[in-house]
């Protein structure tokens, strides 16, 4: 994947974000390895993930970040919703505190992102159905109200989460094909077939690239 | 340097008002300056003059080194570690010079032992190759190393005192180009790398599966310090400077727990008091945990942070079974807890789980015999006295060893967004420019890729890719690399971040430097991105063991030396 020509069109950059024990890691997880990790260790600030996905025969590198979810870093995760073209933001199901505390990673989210950025709302850990504390219409309705995409996910059981994080990046495709989104700026979170080793990422250090031309 | 003088002389005096008797006794002050000839502070020319043989130190020393020197020798400054280092450095006028001479030296050490180790490694040996290695600065005879082994038994004890004082066990670099053939090196790297990511490739997941494996190496590395330490360990009253010195670079399994609680400052220097105190605190924490657990746990202010460690603790070592017992559960719950609750800046934040540990498992290994295997332990076999005895010294030290990193943990953990930025500045400085690279880094060169090193530097591959520091090392610094290292190589680390005379607060920068030169060329052949970030969040660290500590904790003693009292130093070229 280093070397070589480009086997990828574009680069989609990714959030992940919820509070903590929600299964942020275990979903990047089962995303990136198609595997379910019983027990993971929280994450410390951020971990980064990747995968080439397809979307319309083009192929699409995801470039994930997920975040820790302890309030304690948020200073230091609040950095990297700038640029990101999706944002999953994950509540548990079976614990409605989780849920409850949506409105504000939707205001950080909105606060941070450009008014492009994909939002998908993952109710995690559909498997557990029998201590479930949020149901789905409620969650449907809020989703709805905010104009955000939504599905009952389970990393354990991988239900949904394949789709969750396509879903995402087909409306960002879209975007481009709308022409709603505009390639040329390096906040949308989306990069097309890197003409230069230097424009691997799209926001942070964009200032330290030479000519990012994508004509 | 003034600093590091202000300091040390701050640290000795401490140690010694820590028994009021001795400055009036006489006999202990002046045997603190006499008995060690090795660690005379401030006499540098002593220790010069044995490691160098008699031999010139570099090519430019004579004329503005004597005169320093002599200003040395005119103050008596507790350099209360790396005195030796200190001298052989100050002595040389241009060190661009003695750095390829120390390169040639030390390759010469590992020619010579590639042709010697077959048979094991000698005692002196170990301590001859360890001390060229890290002087790197000074160009150590290149010859010397066959002459001691040849006669060891002839050599003046007191230069094998000095030898061994601070990297004992750095026998890393004789035998790495025994195991890694430098030629396949770099694609045996890289493809171990590519196998972690497919197979462990959940970033940061500490790596704590062999907790016990490396314990015959460690313990005959360390059996020559074994006895040294009994001695200072039961005079009457604590050489703390001498316990530091020895303990840096690392401590014996037997003497750890008490040689930490003596480190982090949590039992008095004096023989007679530490029984007494020990008792009383751990009567403190039990108290402790009736006033502050036992009732707090279930205030309503304090549910959040209560939860948020009940959700924590189960899920920090997930694939270690004994963190999985209920009892060593409750416990870290507790300690968790209860330091939270005393330190209200910060508060309880992820990733202090992952600094009891080392205590933890220090405290337990010695309630349960140096010789036992850990993963295997049921804390249910222990007597409840037992148990209480590892909580509350781990609670002590843990509140103690924090003490100097408190910045780290408070709102918007502003210590560590400053370190992230000190880190960066620092590698720009290092590695600016391709000279200053072949020259300063003639470790991990040796070590991997000896004669292809990447013309490219480092800190510019990370920005021309794109790659923030805080990117891979807020957790770095966040969990002071326990997320990046074994548990037993964490472990050997603290013995180092212990025994630093000042807090561990500045020389873990330097170690993180360190570490991230050590996978340099590693680095330099990840050509996008996703490479970097994945090689970075999943460094191959499995196979350490205590030795690349040794290493990594001389080497950042060397970046600290050169780099942290000289901010200007060698700047101009980056």
């Amino acid at each position: 994947m280093s070397a070589g020509p480009y086997n990828y069109s574009y680069i989609f950059k990714y959030i992940i974000i919820g509070d903590m024990g929600v299964g942020k890691s275990c979903l990047l997880h089962q995303f990136t390895e198609k595997k379910f990790m019983a027990s993971c260790p929280h994450t410390i600030g951020v971990e980064f993930g990747t995968r080439i996905i397809e979307v319309d025969k083009q192929k699409i590198k995801l470039q994930i970040w997920d975040t820790a979810g302890q309030e304690r870093f948020r200073a230091v995760t609040r950095s990297y919703y700038r640029g990101a073209a999706g944002a999953l933001m994950v509540y548990d199901i079976t614990r409605r505190s989780t849920y409850n505390h949506l409105s504000s990673w939707l205001t950080d989210t909105r606060n941070l992102t450009n008014p492009s950025t994909v939002i998908f709302l993952i109710g995690n850990k559909s498997d557990l159905e029998s201590t479930r504390e949020v149901t789905y219409e409620e969650a449907k309705n809020f989703a709805d109200e905010h104009g955000l995409l939504f599905a009952e996910a389970s990393a354990m059981t991988g239900q949904n989460v394949e789709e969750a994080f396509l879903e995402t990046a087909r409306k960002i495709y879209q975007s481009i094909k709308d022409g709603r989104l505009d390639l040329n700026s390096s906040e949308t979170g989306v990069q097309h077939k890197p003409a230069q080793p230097g424009r691997t990422t799209l926001s942070n250090d964009a200032q330290t690239n030479k000519e990012n031309c994508f004509c | 340097m003034i600093d590091r003088a202000d300091m040390s002389s701050g640290s000795a005096s401490t140690s010694t008002a820590g028994g009021a008797t001795t400055a009036a006794d006489g006999t202990t002050s002046s045997s603190f300056w006499r008995n060690n000839s090795r660690t005379i502070p401030g006499r540098p020319t002593t220790v010069t003059n044995r490691i160098g043989s008699g031999r010139p130190i570099g090519a430019g020393s004579s004329g503005s080194s004597s005169s320093f020197q002599d200003y040395q020798d005119s103050v008596s400054d507790a350099w209360d570690l790396g005195d030796d280092e200190f001298c052989i450095i100050s002595g040389v006028v241009d060190t661009r010079i003695s750095k390829r001479a120390s390169q040639t030296a030390a390759l010469n050490v590992i020619k010579t032992h590639k042709s010697t180790n077959s048979s094991g490694v000698s005692n002196t040996n170990v301590q001859n190759a360890t001390r060229s290695d890290t002087q790197q600065i000074s160009p150590v005879g290149s010859d010397q190393p066959g002459r001691l082994e040849q006669q060891p038994q002839s050599e003046d004890s007191s230069l094998k005192v000095t030898t061994a004082l601070r990297i004992e066990n750095l026998d890393i670099q004789p035998q790495q180009p025994q195991q890694r053939p430098p030629l396949k090196d770099g694609t045996e790297y890289v493809n171990d790398q590519r196998l972690r990511q497919r197979f462990h490739a959940y970033p940061g997941r500490p790596q704590l599966l062999k907790l016990s494996s490396n314990v015959a190496s460690k313990d005959v590395e360390c059996e020559s310090k074994y006895e040294k330490f009994s001695n200072i360990l039961e005079a009457p009253l604590l050489n703390l400077i001498a316990l530091k010195e020895l303990s840096w670079s690392g401590v014996p399994r037997k003497m750890r727990a008490v040689t930490w609680r003596l480190l982090s400052g949590y039992l008095p220097t004096s023989l007679e008091r530490r029984q007494t105190v020990l008792e009383r605190k751990r009567v403190d924490y039990r108290k402790l945990v009736q006033q502050y657990f036992d009732a707090d746990r279930r205030d309503e202010s304090q549910q959040d942070t209560y939860r948020q460690i009940h959700i924590d603790v189960p899920r920090m070592n997930p694939h270690v079974a004994l963190f999985q017992q209920q009892l060593v559960q409750e416990m870290f719950e507790r300690i968790l807890f209860i330091w939270a609750i005393r330190h209200p800046a910060s508060g309880y934040v992820q990733g202090i789980n992952d600094l009891v540990t080392p205590f933890f498992i220090v405290f337990l290994q010695e309630a349960v015999g140096a010789d036992k295997d850990l993963e295997q332990c049921q804390l249910s076999d222990l007597s409840s006295e037992q148990r209480d005895i590892i909580e509350s010294d781990s609670f002590w030290c843990l509140s103690k060893f924090l003490d100097c990193i408190q910045d780290n943990y408070i709102f918007a953990q502003l210590g560590i967004q400053a370190k992230v930025n000190q880190l960066k500045e620092l590698i720009q400085r290092i590695d600016g420019t391709a000279v200053m690279t072949s020259a300063s880094f003639s470790t991990n060169s040796r070590v991997y890729l000896p004669n292809s090193l990447p013309t490219g530097t480092l800190h510019r591959h990370l920005q021309l890719h794109g790659v923030d520091y805080l990117q891979f090392s807020f957790r770095w610094m966040n969990n002071l690399l326990t997320r990046e290292l074994p548990l037993y190589c964490t472990i050997r680390l603290w013995d180092t971040y212990l025994a630093e005379s000042d807090g561990f607060a500045v020389f873990q920068l330097y170690v993180c430097a360190a570490f991230l030169l050590h996978w340099r060329d590693q680095l330099l052949q990840e050509k996008d991105f996703q490479g970097l970030m994945l090689l970075l969040q999943n460094l191959p660290t499995h196979n350490w063991m205590d030795s690349h500590i040794g290493v990594l904790v001389a080497e950042a003693f060397r970046l600290k030396f050169t780099y942290a009292d000289a901010p200007k130093h060698l700047e101009a070229k980056s």
